[in-house]
């Protein structure tokens, strides 16, 4: 199975930006602007987080976005509407779900990859739907919908459930860079870097790693170790505070 | 002994089980492996049972309740006063219990979530005991109506960190200690307070405050040489109801109730009563089970006038139960629980938790119905000396508002 997160890794020259953004945060509007400005700068992998009221692996920074989402009313079938006008409007975006495991619970699983599969999403990230738990082995689910399960690691994973996450996971193995929950960090911890490097040679599939970064030096580092950085918290960080333009700053920087 | 039986259970039926990010992983993996451990090791249980005894005050009385059994004309009445457990409720047989195996763990750190601080105090005094430091995160809303316990907590070295999130109440304390412990898990041991949570929380927490339980059958054998008929407990998450109830579920014959909280009444974020109306399973702060939740699978607001039963979700062993009748569930009103609260300080002298109130107002819309020769135990989980803020301003609202205006007058 290939889709457009095997595109865009294929074509890519250099790393590549995956970004997140938290549907219906600060609106939807908005997330539409974000993702086309986004585009316009060479990131062509994106995370449309479903917001949910518990979300488990957030910091702050994201934790409060998707409450403030939540307040304004949306729903899942506000974000599945949001992938499916930007997958027609950004075709060659690989565009990835991603949220907890009660969202796809409350709606069925099989319900959710259809929906999922229906707005051109290329994956799906659950963070807290754990493998080896029932019901949350669905990777097989997602691949026959030509979707895929980007599964979720820490450089604390162990060997024995790495090698049964690989044999689950496709289009691009997630690695933390530090155990901890998502949010932009002043430093990128040299053990996680060197996680990266390790888990390249071993994984056979390309690697994204995030959580903590926030700088274009940042990414220069990943340079060469990640096939694709993470980038979520500090560009909401961004725009909350100082603007779409500081976002663009920040994305031309990283380029 | 088999391999098997020396297996912690992680699923309950089909609840419970271990719903977390991958990084939270190994550091359960190791807790369940350093609780196994210690299950096993008979110098462990020996120095718990030796603090049990002579740190907390255990065993708790187990007292007939003369007055409240005629009042209400029915079955027969024994209250299990955990509230005269040290610092004033069950949680301590947890907290102390969980502090001794993060020594063994080799932590120097614990954090605890808590709604109406009972847990956070427990947690605080264990920490102070066994040379931990403690940090105990809770909501903004239960730091306000439990202030008693958070000053407690401070006293004893605890750091209270307020949790602004969300619904600002247990549930959010329970997402913020997990997070931080995410972040902080070399040194960090997390003492989860109530009997839910991922594997192997809620049969940790099960565990540990089964002595209430093992204590119980003794008593009443002792007094009545025979088992109970019904075990009433109020359920929050459901530690003080496991704690009570698992000790007797193989017996048959035995009754289990379980009051929740029907807050204000039956409308969504008035209450905290999750087995009535249709039920709905969910998977959320890292296990199965029954969650208050809309059609899209976002947790709803909750409301009690009790801080410890103010929660959306509850412990996946009283899930599993509830599936299997055998335990029965009902919804007590704030209204229900004040009253019964005022009854049975009046009636016995005892001043139960807010939270134990709704037990109480459950056994006395369940005793007139059953005949005298029953037997029934309702746990007085906790003692009502913390809910003085609650209390007196809902029952002595002009007196107490005068002292506070005064005190707070004479400061300046």
């Amino acid at each position: 199975m290939t889709n457009n997160i095997d595109r865009v890794l294929r074509e890519r020259k250099g790393i590549q930006l995956m970004t997140h953004v938290v549907a219906g945060y600060p609106s939807l509007d908005m997330n539409v602007e974000l993702i086309r400005l986004m585009a316009k700068h060479g990131v062509r992998l994106v995370e449309i987080q479903i917001p949910f009221t518990d979300p488990l692996a957030d910091g702050p920074t994201i934790m409060r976005a998707n409450q403030a989402a939540l307040d304004q009313g949306i729903t899942p079938d506000h974000c599945f509407e949001l992938g499916a006008a930007l997958a027609k409007e950004l075709p060659d975006m690989g565009f990835i779900f991603m949220t907890y495991a009660n969202i796809p619970f409350a709606m069925g699983m099989d319900h959710f990859l259809n929906r999922a599969a229906a707005s051109g999403a290329s994956g799906i990230i659950l963070p807290d739907l754990a493998w080896d738990e029932p019901g949350g082995d669905y990777a097989d689910l997602a691949q026959e919908r030509g979707l895929h399960p980007i599964m979720v690691i820490s450089p604390d994973t162990e060997e024995a459930r790495l090698e049964k996450i690989l044999t689950r996971a496709s289009g691009l193995l997630y690695t933390t860079l530090k155990v901890g929950i998502t949010g932009a960090g002043a430093t990128l911890d040299q053990g996680g870097l060197d996680y990266v490097r390790d888990l390249k040679k071993k994984a056979g599939l390309p690697i994204a790693a995030g959580f903590g970064i926030s700088s274009p030096e940042h990414v220069a580092m990943l340079r060469g170790l990640a096939d694709v950085a993470v980038m979520g918290s500090h560009i909401l960080n961004l725009l909350d505070h100082q603007g779409l333009e500081a976002v663009q700053d920040f994305l031309a920087a990283c380029g | 002994m088999s391999r098997i039986s020396q297996m912690l259970p992680r699923h309950f039926g089909p609840y419970g089980g271990r719903y977390v990010p991958e990084m939270l992983v190994p550091a359960l993996k190791e807790l369940a492996q350093g609780y196994g451990q210690c299950k096993q090791d008979p110098q462990f249980q020996a120095q718990l049972t030796d603090l049990y005894h002579n740190y907390c005050g255990r065993p708790t009385p187990l007292y007939f309740a003369d007055k409240l059994t005629k009042t209400l004309g029915g079955c027969k009445i024994y209250l299990k006063l955990e509230g005269l457990a040290h610092t004033g409720a069950h949680k301590i047989n947890n907290a102390l219990a969980q502090a001794l195996l993060a020594l063994r763990l080799g932590k120097t750190k614990i954090i605890a979530e808590t709604g109406a601080g009972q847990h956070g105090l427990a947690s605080a005094t264990a920490a102070a005991r066994c040379g931990l430091q403690c940090t105990v995160f809770m909501g903004e809303v239960d730091i306000r109506r439990q202030y008693p316990n958070v000053y407690a907590m401070k006293l004893l070295g605890a750091e209270v960190i307020p949790v602004t999130d969300g619904t600002k109440t247990l549930k959010d304390a329970v997402n913020a200690t997990l997070k931080y412990w995410i972040q902080h898990l070399e040194d960090t041991h997390y003492i989860l307070g109530s009997a839910l949570g991922p594997f192997p929380f809620p049969v940790i927490v099960r565990d540990f405050q089964s002595i209430i339980g093992r204590e119980v059958r003794t008593q009443i054998l002792e007094r009545e040489k025979r088992l109970p008929n019904h075990l009433v407990a109020c359920v929050g998450g459901g530690s003080n109801a496991m704690g009570l109830f698992h000790p007797f579920l193989h017996e048959s014959g035995i009754r289990f109730h379980g009051a929740e909280a029907g807050g204000r009444g039956p409308k969504i974020g008035d209450h905290a009563a999750r087995f009535t109306n249709t039920p709905k399973v969910g998977i959320a702060q890292g296990y199965k089970s029954y969650f208050l939740q809309n059609d899209h699978g976002q947790l709803q607001d909750t409301h009690s006038v009790s801080a410890g039963l103010d929660y959306a979700g509850v412990g996946p062993e009283l899930a599993w139960l509830y599936d299997q009748q055998l335990v029965e569930f009902s919804a007590i009103t704030d209204v229900q629980a004040l009253e019964a609260f005022t009854i049975l300080t009046r009636l016995e002298g005892i001043i139960p938790a807010l939270e134990s109130a709704h037990a109480v107002a459950r056994a006395m819309e369940l005793a007139p119905t059953l005949p005298q020769d029953e037997i029934m135990v309702v746990n007085i989980s906790g003692r009502g000396d913390k809910d003085i803020f609650i209390t007196a301003r809902e029952l002595d609202r002009n007196n107490w508002m005068a002292f506070l205006k005064r005190e707070v007058e004479d400061d300046q």
